[in-house]
């Protein structure tokens, strides 16, 4: 009995140790920071893909390189051109040859000179599809880029040459009037050619070897918790940059991301759920973005009677989104417009939604009358059609409220069938649906981002939309020079799409939740995506 | 006994493999794809599954994967492909054992404890106060409780943090929302142990010796009491070694539980496989593990399995 006693304590003893082991492993990788004396600490979402520019990237790498990383150049917030890695650029006159010429002082956080190699190194790599790189496609603009990418031709080909270290030249295969908008995206990024030199190698989340261009660099990096970034005291820009040290904090939850402001532990919290914007309504810490998205719904062309354009125009106008937006809560905002609403047009200093009439407006009884005219009158025989949507809240409140509405207002029944969201997402590319939920958050700042996915041979065109009107539009309207003329084909085409074809029926454009610390300045936002920037905050004293 | 062993442990690792199996055959029917993003273009995607062997039938792909796993090469992650299955495993799991491991403990202690008290105590006050604990505990799902305690020790009285686990007291909250269950449960089973215990033949004999009754408790009937715990802790431990989404999202504990959970929904096929293998490893032999020294300490059991 005794042996089996001890037996027994033996276990338990174990379980102690190996406690005590994994304790100790902890607490030896960490050594404290959270608690910096001038540390910001932001509250993110989770952890998602790698911190290269040219392999599998997702929002950790968005908020990283928005903060640490210059691209060649970018737009600020009322549309201006803001030189960063670059100081001037160059192009001819049909917009196909573009030249830019680096700031001699841009220095990587090492101290070495930021080359125009540098550049190249980004691209190239991108080109391999072992890579990973889902921006990959942005680069195809560039002579030669897409047939390397399928593996037609020799990277030699490539349209991008390096002239000096100081200058870079890219060579475009056609017209391209929004190339510059290009450039913030992650492919168009450096990456130091010394160190990053090959996708997966685990360079990215090294601090040694994660060098960066920009007013910080990496200095810790905790998997699934958090990364530390430093001023980078080589940065050509010092002066503007005040704050020393940034935590970001992973939280994959959203409420936990929430108590964590509310205890303190973070200075930021980003993206939260609307019920903290309702709790925090009139308090000075409540900071709502724009996100530059538009949330829609793509009907599916080959499922009859969705093929029938009064059809598509009766759900369209039958839908009260105003009404669909005070159920859903404060972060949805309604419109009929498929660019964004929030989408700056450069040449104009406008919303592009602001420069021209309603697509549409929503009448019930028009609604009533189109539906009779196309054979089902009061809904009479209308089949029912299911709506596939990511089982998220947003899209679950969404999806119930016009089930109802269309219910009410058209007497027809929609069947509701939540998914997961990559089932969701497989579902829509492979054209299986009858009415499916999108969501568009821009890439860059240029409405050709929204008008290339309903293209005939559109990549994202996934209801079967095949209109050589459209195409011609919006073809003309990437090449066309002349800015104002280049707006009116932008609008003509849009109009066209949804205010006349009422290819996808629009609903809202989506604001972010964040709490700020009412202490911190300077916080911006980014023009083409909407998210907040943090290289020039600060906290007050 | 060592044929019983030796029984156990090839059925052990027989049930890996079909838990392997299938698995293996259920993330590839799912859809979806790891390189599937919210923005990313058709061709693209298409180029970079060809490039990773993921358009190859499946079969083929899994026989590349047995291949490979039996040479101990558990692949690379999609999702952070400088990073290998086994390095994230390596990684995570101190965090894992170490919530898990702490939630064990305080399980054993306090449950035992408890159960014994609850018996014990002469006031019908504190026996129905334990007696709800327990129902509390076993009805209240712990990521519901997470949510009081965090509200309650975190955002009102500000005492604990209620995220990460850069400091000990960070700790503090996800394990005792970790405990309750195994405890409650511990607990009314110690309770209900206790009581037959104490009307064995033995501890009357020992009570009539004059024999003190905190000395009947810890010499006599505790050891008893011990040995059917011991299955239950069995389950217990694999259950909480092996990490718990809720509880790790919820205090954004960097674990295993919460790592499943993410590799599932990015489609991380190599990691949900390394996982799974690592996990049904870890579950297997703990139960092999249970069932062996119970047959070693229980004589009766071990007389039964060589009976046959």
């Amino acid at each position: 009995m005794k042996r089996k006693h001890y037996l027994i304590w033996a276990c338990v003893l174990l379980i102690v140790l190996s406690v005590m082991i994994s304790s100790w492993k902890i607490s030896s990788r960490k050594e404290e920071n959270l608690s910096g004396e001038e540390a910001v600490v932001v509250g993110i979402g989770s952890e998602t893909g790698g911190l290269d520019p040219a392999g599998n990237i997702a929002l950790t790498y968005l908020t990283y390189s928005v903060t640490a990383l210059d691209e060649l150049l970018t737009y600020n917030e009322s549309g201006e051109i803001e030189y960063r890695a670059a100081d001037s650029y160059e192009v001819n006159e049909d917009f196909t040859e573009w030249t830019f010429h680096l700031r001699k002082d841009g220095r990587w956080s090492d101290g070495s000179f930021v080359t125009a190699k540098d550049f190249l190194n980004t691209i190239q790599r991108a080109l391999d599809p072992k890579s990973g790189s889902g921006y990959a496609n942005y680069l195809f603009p560039i002579k030669n880029a897409e047939e390397i990418y399928m593996g037609e031709q020799d990277m030699e080909t490539l349209g991008v040459s390096v002239e000096d270290d100081y200058t870079i030249h890219f060579s475009l295969e056609e017209p391209c009037v929004y190339f510059l908008k290009l450039l913030r995206l992650p492919v168009y990024t450096p990456s130091n050619s010394v160190y990053a030199t090959e996708v997966g190698n685990g360079w990215d989340k090294n601090p040694d070897t994660s060098l960066s261009n920009g007013p910080y660099y990496l200095e810790e990096y905790i998997p699934e918790q958090y990364f530390t970034l430093k001023k980078n005291p080589y940065y050509w820009n010092q002066e503007q940059v005040k704050t020393e040290t940034i935590v970001f904090r992973f939280f994959s939850d959203q409420q936990s991301l929430q108590s964590a402001y509310e205890t303190g532990e973070v200075d930021i919290a980003t993206g939260l759920p609307s019920s903290s914007a309702e709790l925090y309504a009139g308090e000075p810490d409540l900071v709502l973005t724009n996100s530059i998205a538009t949330r829609y719904i793509y009907p599916n062309l080959s499922v009859e009677p969705l093929d029938d354009v009064r059809v598509r125009k009766a759900i369209n106008l039958a839908i009260d989104r105003e009404a669909l937006c005070k159920m859903v809560g404060q972060e949805a905002e309604p419109t009929v417009n498929f660019i964004a609403k929030y989408m700056v047009n450069s040449s104009t200093g406008q919303y592009y939604s602001e420069e021209t009439e309603p697509l549409f407006e929503e009448n019930v009884e028009e609604a009533r009358r189109l539906l009779a005219e196309a054979g089902y009158p009061n809904g009479e025989g209308f089949p029912e059609l299911v709506y596939k949507y990511p089982s998220l809240e947003l899209d679950t409140d969404t999806a119930q409220v016009i089930q109802e509405q269309l219910k009410q207002n058209l007497n027809i029944s929609i069947q509701l069938q939540p998914q997961e969201l990559q089932t969701n997402y497989s579902d829509r590319r492979a054209g299986d649906f009858d009415l499916c939920r999108m969501n568009w958050t821009a890439d860059f700042a240029d409405p050709y981002t929204y008008l290339s996915m309903l293209l005939s041979n559109g990549t994202y065109n996934c209801s079967g939309i095949n209109d050589p009107v459209y195409d011609k539009l919006v073809e003309a309207s990437s090449r066309e020079l002349d800015a104002q003329k280049r707006t009116t084909l932008i609008h003509e085409a849009e109009k066209w799409a949804v205010g006349e074809q009422f290819y996808i029926i629009p609903l809202f454009s989506v604001k972010t939740c964040n709490l700020v610390n009412p202490d911190i300045e300077n916080l911006h936002t980014i023009p083409a995506t909407g998210a907040l920037e943090y290289r020039y905050m600060e906290r007050k004293e | 006994m060592i044929q019983y062993m030796i029984k156990r442990i090839v059925i052990g690792v027989l049930s890996l493999f079909v838990l392997v199996g299938i698995t293996f055959f259920l993330t590839r029917a799912i859809p979806g794809s790891p390189f599937e993003s919210s923005n990313v273009s058709g061709e693209v995607l298409e180029m970079m599954e060809n490039e990773y062997g993921l358009n190859d039938p499946v079969i083929v792909q899994y026989g590349t994967y047995l291949l490979h796993v039996i040479q101990g090469d558990f692949g690379y992650s999609y999702e952070n492909p400088s990073q290998s299955v086994t390095s994230i495993i390596a990684e995570f799991l101190p965090v894992t054992i170490m919530t898990g491991g702490l939630a064990l403990l305080l399980a054993i202690v306090t449950g035992v404890s408890f159960g014994i008290w609850m018996v014990v105590s002469k006031q019908k006050i504190i026996q129905r106060a334990l007696f709800s604990g327990t129902i509390l505990g076993t009805g209240i799902p712990n990521f519901v409780l997470a949510l009081v305690l965090i509200f309650v020790f975190g955002v009102k009285f500000h005492w604990l943090p209620v995220a990460g686990g850069s400091e000990w007291e960070s700790y503090i909250l996800p394990v005792c929302s970790l405990a309750i269950y195994p405890a409650s449960v511990i607990c009314r089973m110690t309770a209900h142990l206790y009581k037959e215990e104490m009307k064995k033949e033995y501890v009357v004999l020992a009570k009539a010796k004059g024999m003190q009754w905190e000395r009947i408790v810890w010499k006599h009937v505790l050891r008893h009491i011990w040995l059917p715990l011991f299955n239950y802790l069995g389950s217990a431990a694999a259950f909480l070694l092996t990490g718990s989404f809720a509880i790790e999202s919820i205090f954004t504990i960097p674990g295993l539980g919460s790592q499943f959970v993410h590799a599932i929904s990015n489609r991380d096929y190599t990691l949900i496989m390394g996982l799974t293998i690592f996990m049904g490893t870890v579950v297997i032999s703990i139960q092999v593990l249970v069932d062996l020294l119970g047959a070693w300490i229980d004589p009766k059991i071990r007389r039964s399995y060589e009976g046959q």
